[in-house]
């Protein structure tokens, strides 16, 4: 019987990459694409896949936002996530989500079968750097030796949907829309999250968001290229 | 004629997608891969793609440095920049250095293939531009 992967990832460009690199894998399957987290969350509840790979930075729900409602859906699932950044705070975050793997995107071409086949076997995968935090024991302390409690916590896990969708641009109301709920109850979690956060306005919030994870950026390298545009072509 | 692609990336699974969604086109052909804006300039002067598929931000050599030096030494081939950064100010940086057409990567399944044909004929494809959008 054929493993049974789906795969969550905002960029089809990247979704193709994973398909035809894990589809080459004799006896694995792809029973379903997801392109945000809320998406990803509901096709894994239909589909029942034997694993799960999640892009962190999606829109809608990001991958951690979207394991934590797998685990809580499943227990048992099996979730690898992918990020561009392999920071203490999203390994943690990461861990505390409940994945069972973890997998840095520019290194996927070479863990990413490596990792499917540590899950199908009932084991867990991480790069080396996470390998080094939990045996290290980071889980009990933070990276300094003291205790540490990430901000992200001070938020219920409605907040940090709220606090996502704020990031990425919608309106009160799209937020309402976007997680089925009253504008009215909508600005209230905004105004609750802001006054937690010390926000003071959708800047902050995207500046937080960036810092924290909840989306993720890659910021561009713009280069001053001092050449006459005619002489270029 | 076949149209002879080179695909620049540091990350192999966004070559392997974008290699995916240019080889459903008959007549295309990616012809090499390249994974930073270093191993771009070599392979483009070695095989003289007709377009090369350049991501922005790799290692060793920048997208937009690779652009340039691709442009200055092989004048008929075209540089399609295909990018995460949907920067205006980055497009313009990219037309500057000479690109020919410049494509957001979480639009690529709309934009690539069109933007591929555009430039293989030497128009330019922008689907980031302020006041423009398609070929021209």
């Amino acid at each position: 019987m054929k493993l049974r992967i789906l795969i969550a990832d905002d960029h089809e460009v990247v979704r193709r990459g994973l398909c035809t690199l894990l589809q080459s894998h004799e006896g694995w399957e792809i029973c379903g694409e997801a392109t945000d987290g809320r998406t990803a969350v509901e096709k894994a509840r239909q589909l029942k896949p034997d694993v799960i790979i999640l892009d962190i930075g999606m829109p809608n729900l990001n991958g951690l936002a979207a394991t934590r409602q797998l685990v809580q859906q499943d227990p048992l699932c099996k979730v690898i996530v992918l990020t561009i950044t392999d920071s203490d705070q999203v390994i943690r975050e990461a861990l505390d989500a409940g994945a069972r793997g973890f997998v840095l995107k520019s290194d996927a071409a070479r863990d990413l079968v490596t990792a499917v086949e540590a899950l199908q076997r009932n084991r867990m995968f991480f790069t080396p750097r996470v390998n080094d935090m939990v045996l290290n024991g980071f889980l009990g302390r933070g990276s300094n030796g003291s205790s540490h409690a990430p901000q992200l916590p001070q938020l219920t896990p409605r907040e940090r949907e709220v606090i996502q969708l704020l990031a990425e641009g919608k309106s009160s109301k799209e937020v309402a829309s976007s997680l089925n709920l009253s504008t009215k109850t909508a600005e209230t979690h905004r105004s609750n999250i802001m006054r937690k956060l010390g926000l003071h306005s959708i800047r902050d919030v995207v500046v937080y968001a960036v810092k924290n994870n909840i989306i993720q950026v890659q910021l561009p390298q713009l280069t001053i290229t001092g050449d006459d545009p005619a002489a270029s072509t | 004629m076949t149209i002879r692609i080179l695909i620049a990336d540091d990350h192999p699974v966004v070559r392997r997608g974008l290699k995916s969604l240019i080889g459903e086109r008959a007549g295309w052909e990616v012809i090499a891969e390249a994974v930073d804006g270093e191993e771009a300039v070599e392979i483009a002067d070695q095989l003289s793609p007709d377009v090369v598929v350049l991501d922005v931000t790799m290692p060793r050599m920048h997208g937009l440095e690779a652009c340039r030096l691709i442009r200055q030494s092989l004048p008929n081939c075209e540089v399609l920049m295909v990018t995460q950064h949907d920067s205006p100010q980055m497009m313009r940086e990219a037309l500057l250095c000479g690109a020919k057409g410049y494509v957001v990567k979480s639009n690529a399944p709309r934009d690539l293939l069109a933007a591929v044909e555009a430039v293989s004929q030497h128009k330019n494809f922008v689907a980031r531009a302020p006041e423009t959008r398609g070929s021209n």
